[in-house]
């Protein structure tokens, strides 16, 4: 019998104003039935093109070379209406990011019963579904993806985030597909949802004998939910074989980058290391030796806002923090649990409703000359790098802002100099008068920690500082936290969701979970020995889903 | 610096230029700038004078005339190319006035918070609804006759549509992490709108005015058809009131009536093929909507 | 796991709410548009009491008058008393339905705005209705076939009459057309006795006016139209729509056109205003006897009471179509529903 999907030297071009450009090249892969292939990669690798191009979806500059069977039968000679007549009915697509894969202005109950109107079962004349028996089926597929009846009813934008990932789930499964291509359908979720969605996808695909390619940039969930693993790198398979084996021993460089990007909390190698290819100064001689007093210290802080129906959402409830000079606190929770609004207003970009900022033991002004002076002392470096620097700005302009604000004396060129050698971007005079499109994700978080450096700040508040970076980039960066800390002594608040980051570089964590600090203290004691629910529950959402364990994996 | 900027400019007009369209209208724009401003050098104003008029009155294209003559015996050419005076001088100066108030408004509305800002817009949100023909008919009856009042009337009825605009992108701006970490970095108000709002927001105005100024001149043609213009100019307008008040549309004059609408469809057609190339050009958000 | 966490989503609140909240947002629009009303009001009296100093003068000067006519004008539209004392006199007199009297024609505004207004209502709503169906439809086929010939001529076309004066275009359409249609009035003198003879015969005149105020509405329409299809046409949902196997047409029947058609729909109401402006000279030109008319007739005089009546009369009437606009904006779309 012929395996579901086989990929036979796929190679796809696309056509661009700068010329043709190869997406994917010499792609071998194969899908058993019920068998579990998790193809990873970092942006711009190639991975989702592979998933598109099965069931012909990508765009028309595209061209496609070699050969795509599904069950068989190549899909790239299939005429129009055999090709629409296997879509979703011999292989479904859960997309990435629910929110704009489902059509917004229509009930999510019409869009699951949609393709089941247009592929009736094999042997039943197309009328033969009546409403009756097509509103039970949709009943059935919500309730095997854990959502009651009544949701059909629901538009898109009334769900949340992990209930519109359920729900395009129930919609791949309409038609009883052989094979399910998900393409990253977790990335944008919270730990504990993507754990949730993730086991349902493992439990359905396992218990119906389903086909599953999975696609993400994680490696991590790929090794828990996939049998096997193909690490893709520039358009090329680098490297492909069981899960375990790729995780345990991964022969491909680029693998092994992948892998170390999100380390295992519990594991001594990697503590106080983030994957870096240079190596890290020595821990300061007499660190720890003596109690320092707080530099920035929050007090019973308190933010509310008013939601739509006029009722108050404290974002932030009571709030009591303390950040010492040399030393990276880790602030971690799910979204939506006020962690940055904390931020926010530790910075005093968001006034609280109760309660103090102290810096060095006196409250934050809330205005003019003196808040001016405290902005220069504490510095915000945000999630997405791209968005932080004004597209317009030469990255000398970017990191010559501040001073010029503050009106530093002194000459501004070495000033800027000094600050982007410091953020490791060397040699700093050939980044000066780039544009911040002409740089890597990476290069652009390092000129805006620059812009922050050029203020000689005692306080780093980092929001998400690598979330939105590819993996091999994140431990540089962290890496790079962690020198100026050893280095200048700075004192940072990393905001993260991600708990292996806190293992990597943090001295001390605080769990935050609905407005609240729940558990705070040392990384060891907090991550090794959790005490409050919340904590384990994040902590048992990164391991491996299923297992209660941490995983296996080695760096 | 100046290099980059200098670059910058050259990649926006070799876009540019690839809209055909866009280029065309341009280098008639240009044109047509050139003969309003020549006019008196070209031809004689004398000719505009009803009683020193020599021609016989409604008279079809004759090499005399080539485009006829009107009720009064004047040559239609020259009052078509006088007209052009009138019509440009009114359609720009509306057209800087509306801007400069639309993009005051609009950044002000977008960058100060709280109920500053929502009166703004609430402003901003009447004017607009108003119809802007009878709100400026409305202005040219109560004030003195002359091209001011008309320039007035025209401003402010049409601001309000820059200022939504410039709200909405300064708004998008506003919303970016590059305002925030400015503002973390110690930036007022001054720094922010200076350094990040208006530059952003200037290629996008510019494209609009481009736009407004199409406007402006159907706008003024309008008010002197109706009779609102100042009495002692030509414009194109002016003459359209007095093709159908005298008769001349119901004798079948097409050459009094065709030179002076043509000439206001060429260049508020031509203002508004540039408007949209410079649009596709500046403005991030329809790159590649367009080929 | 915390699956509780996860199922219990906002939607099962938002549908308990979803009577109040809409309520809610009836009550905060028809108060939003009261307030706009009562600032057209407030205009109207800064218009045409405050700005022209003397309104009498402003009346008046073009034609010579005697000082006892003078006086009697004074004392008849009372603008010798007090500023406030003036706008209570006119405030009230709204309240009351009285919109003043006119100057020229020495008759209740109102009256005169009552007669005139059926006429327009004809006329705007027949050529609305036909400029909101043809734009859409060119305009989703044209995005349809982007870059296609139909699309660049139908482009071209619509830009090119969205620069055409209205009046122009009037006066163009009856040269070209001389005998064809009647070119002036709504009947003829010989009224045709029954009722089908005289519908024809308001038709047939409607023809040429109703064409002029098409044209260069539709192309606004369908530029619109053009865009925003084009803009949905990105959209991710409509890639999951082709993978479950749609035929392309269905796609865009079922999916993108109907998600576009929303902002389009509500925009032929919001752009109620530019079809108000555009009748007053379409009237002018076809001497159609609606408010357009009436307003080109009042500014001749000019006549400043009946100015003021129609420019609250037809702003008010602006008002009111954004207001259904709003309102209707938010029954079509869920996604407004919402916030």
């Amino acid at each position: 019998m012929a395996a579901l999907l086989e990929l036979h030297d796929l190679g796809v071009t696309y056509r661009t104003a700068a010329g043709p450009v190869p997406a994917v090249r010499g792609v071998d892969l194969t899908l058993g039935a019920g068998d579990t292939l998790g193809v990873a990669g970092e942006s711009g690798s190639g991975k989702s093109t592979v998933a598109l191009s099965v069931l012909r979806l990508l765009p028309r500059s595209a061209t496609v070379t070699g050969r795509i069977l599904l069950e068989g039968e190549d899909v790239r000679t299939m005429r129009w209406g055999r090709l629409r007549a296997v879509r979703w009915s011999s292989a479904a697509v859960v997309f990435q990011g629910a929110m704009h894969a489902l059509n917004p202005v229509r009930r999510v109950g019409e869009q699951i019963a949609e393709p089941l109107r247009l592929h009736a079962p094999p042997g039943t004349a197309r009328a033969a579904m009546p409403d009756s028996r097509l509103r039970a089926r949709v009943a059935d597929l919500l309730a095997a993806v854990g959502l009651p009846e009544t949701r059909a009813r629901a538009y898109p934008h009334e769900l949340s985030g992990g209930q519109r990932q359920r729900v395009m789930i129930a919609m791949a499964l309409a038609c009883e597909p052989r094979l399910i291509l998900a393409d990253e359908p977790t990335t944008a979720l919270d730990v504990l949802v993507q754990a949730q969605v993730l086991n349902l996808l493992r439990g359905l695909v396992a218990e119906r004998g389903i086909g599953l390619m999975l696609i993400s940039h994680d490696l991590s969930v790929l090794a828990a939910t996939c049998a096997r693993v193909a690490v893709m790198y520039r358009g090329e398979v680098a490297e492909h074989g069981p899960a375990a084996d790729v995780m345990r021993r991964p022969r491909h460089p680029h693998t092994r980058a992948l892998a170390a990007a999100f380390p295992t909390v519990g594991d001594p190698e990697s503590r106080y290391a983030p994957a870096t290819a240079t190596a890290l100064p020595p821990e300061p001689p007499g660190r720890g030796t003596r109690e320092e007093p707080a530099v920035l210290a929050a007090r019973g802080l308190r933010v509310r806002f008013r939601d739509r129906a006029g009722g108050e959402v404290a974002a932030v409830d009571g709030v009591d923090l303390d950040l010492r000079r040399d030393e990276i606190v880790a602030l971690v929770g799910q979204s939506g649990s006020g962690k940055t609004t904390l931020a926010r207003t530790l910075l005093a970009l968001q006034r609280p409703s109760a309660g103090s900022v102290l810096f060095r033991g006196d409250p934050v002004p809330r205005s003019g000359t003196a808040l001016r002076a405290y902005r220069r002392q504490v510095q915000l470096v945000l999630q997405d790098p791209a968005a932080a620097l004004n597209p317009r700005h030469t990255v000398y302009e970017a990191v010559a802002e501040g001073p010029r604000i503050h009106r530093l004396p002194g000459d501004e060129r070495s000033r800027v100099v000094a600050a982007l050698e410091a953020a490791e971007l060397r040699p700093a005079a050939e980044f000066l008068s780039r544009l911040p499109h002409e740089l890597s994700g990476g290069q652009r978080q390092r000129v805006v920690i620059a812009g922050a450096l050029a203020l000689e700040p005692s306080v780093l508040v980092a929001d998400e500082p690598v979330a939105s970076l590819d993996a091999s980039v994140r431990g540089e960066i962290l890496a790079l936290l962690l020198r100026l800390r050893r280095e200048i002594g700075l004192a940072a608040l990393v905001i993260t969701h991600d708990l292996g980051l806190a293992w990597n570089i943090a001295d001390r964590v605080a769990v935050m979970y609905r407005g609240r600090l729940v558990e705070e203290g040392a990384v060891e004691k907090v991550l090794l020995d959790p005490q409050h629910e919340y904590t384990r529950e994040l902590l048992a959402a990164a391991a491996v889903p299923g297992t209660g364990e941490p995983a296996e994996r080695g760096v | 610096m100046w290099q980059r900027r200098r670059s910058a400019a050259v990649r926006v007009w070799r876009e540019f230029t690839r809209d055909r369209g866009g280029l065309v209208s341009l280098g008639v724009l240009g044109a047509v700038v050139l003969l309003a401003v020549l006019a008196p050098v070209l031809t004689d104003p004398a000719g505009l004078d009803v009683t020193r008029a020599d021609g016989l009155p409604l008279r079809p294209p004759t090499w005399e005339y080539p485009l006829g003559t009107d009720v009064d015996g004047r040559s239609v050419l020259l009052l078509t190319l006088w007209g052009t005076r009138v019509s440009l001088l009114v359609g720009f100066a509306a057209t800087v006035l509306s801007v400069l108030i639309g993009t005051v408004v609009g950044i002000a509305a977008a960058h100060l918070g709280g109920w500053v800002a929502a009166a703004l817009l609430r402003f901003t949100d009447f004017f607009l609804a108003l119809p802007s023909l009878v709100l400026a008919i409305a202005l040219s009856s109560v004030l003195p006759r002359g091209s001011a009042t008309i320039v007035l009337a025209i401003a402010v009825t049409s601001w309000p549509a820059t200022a939504r605009l410039v709200r909405a992108q300064a708004l998008t701006v506003e919303g970016r992490p590059y305002i925030e970490r400015a503002k973390a970095l110690g930036g007022g108000h001054l720094h922010l709108v200076g350094r990040h709002v208006l530059p952003a927001v200037l290629p996008l105005v510019l494209a609009n005015t481009t736009l407004v100024v199409g406007n402006s001149i159907i706008a003024e043609s309008t008010l002197a058809f109706l009779g609102l213009g100042d009495p002692n100019a030509v414009s194109w307008g002016s003459m359209l009131q007095t093709a159908l008040s005298s008769g001349a549309v119901s004798a079948g004059a097409w050459w009094y009536l065709l030179p002076p609408g043509l000439a206001i469809v060429v260049i508020v057609l031509s203002f508004t093929l540039v408007g949209r190339a410079l649009e596709t050009v500046l403005n991030p958000r329809l790159k590649g909507d367009r080929d | 796991m915390t699956t509780s966490v996860d199922t219990a989503g906002p939607a099962g609140a938002g549908t308990r709410r979803a009577g109040t909240s809409t309520l809610r947002f009836l009550a905060g629009k028809v108060g939003a548009a009261a307030v706009s009303l009562a600032f057209v009001v407030v205009l109207g009296f800064l218009l045409f009491r405050m700005i022209p100093g003397d309104p009498v003068a402003t009346m008046t000067r073009d034609r010579p008058t005697s000082p006892e006519q003078l006086a009697r004008l004074r004392e008849r539209l009372g603008v010798d008393e007090p500023m406030v004392r003036q706008f209570l006199d006119y405030a009230g007199g709204l309240l009351r339905g009285d919109l003043g009297t006119s100057y020229i024609y020495n008759r209740p505004v109102s009256a005169m705005i009552g007669e005139r207004l059926w006429p327009t209502i004809l006329l705007v709503g027949t050529a609305t209705l036909l400029a909101a169906a043809l734009g859409l439809w060119l305009g989703v086929r044209a995005a349809w076939r982007r870059g296609s010939t139909f699309d660049r001529a139908q482009t071209g076309i619509a830009l090119t009459l969205w620069s055409v004066p209205q009046f122009w275009l009037g006066l163009l359409l009856l040269t070209a057309t001389q005998g064809l249609f009647p070119s002036r009035g709504m009947r003829s003198p010989d009224i045709p006795p029954d009722l089908l003879g005289q519908a024809l015969d308001v038709a047939h005149h409607l023809v040429l006016p109703c064409v002029t105020l098409l044209a260069v509405t539709y192309a606004q329409y369908m530029l619109v139209m053009r865009s925003s299809l084009l803009e949905e046409m990105g959209a991710e949902y409509l890639t999951t729509a082709r993978a479950k196997g749609l035929r392309d047409d269905l796609v865009r029947a079922r999916h993108a056109v109907p998600n576009a058609l929303l902002p389009t729909v509500t925009l032929v109401f919001l752009q109620f205003g530019m079809v108000v402006s555009g009748t007053v000279t379409v009237e002018t030109v076809f001497s159609w006897p609606g408010l357009g008319l009436l307003t080109y007739e009042a500014l001749r005089g000019p006549d400043l009471p009946l100015l003021q009546g129609l420019f609250v009369v037809l702003a008010g009437a602006v008002i009111l179509m954004n207001l259904v606009a709003e309102v209707l904006y938010r029954v079509l779309d869920p996604r407004v529903r919402a916030s």
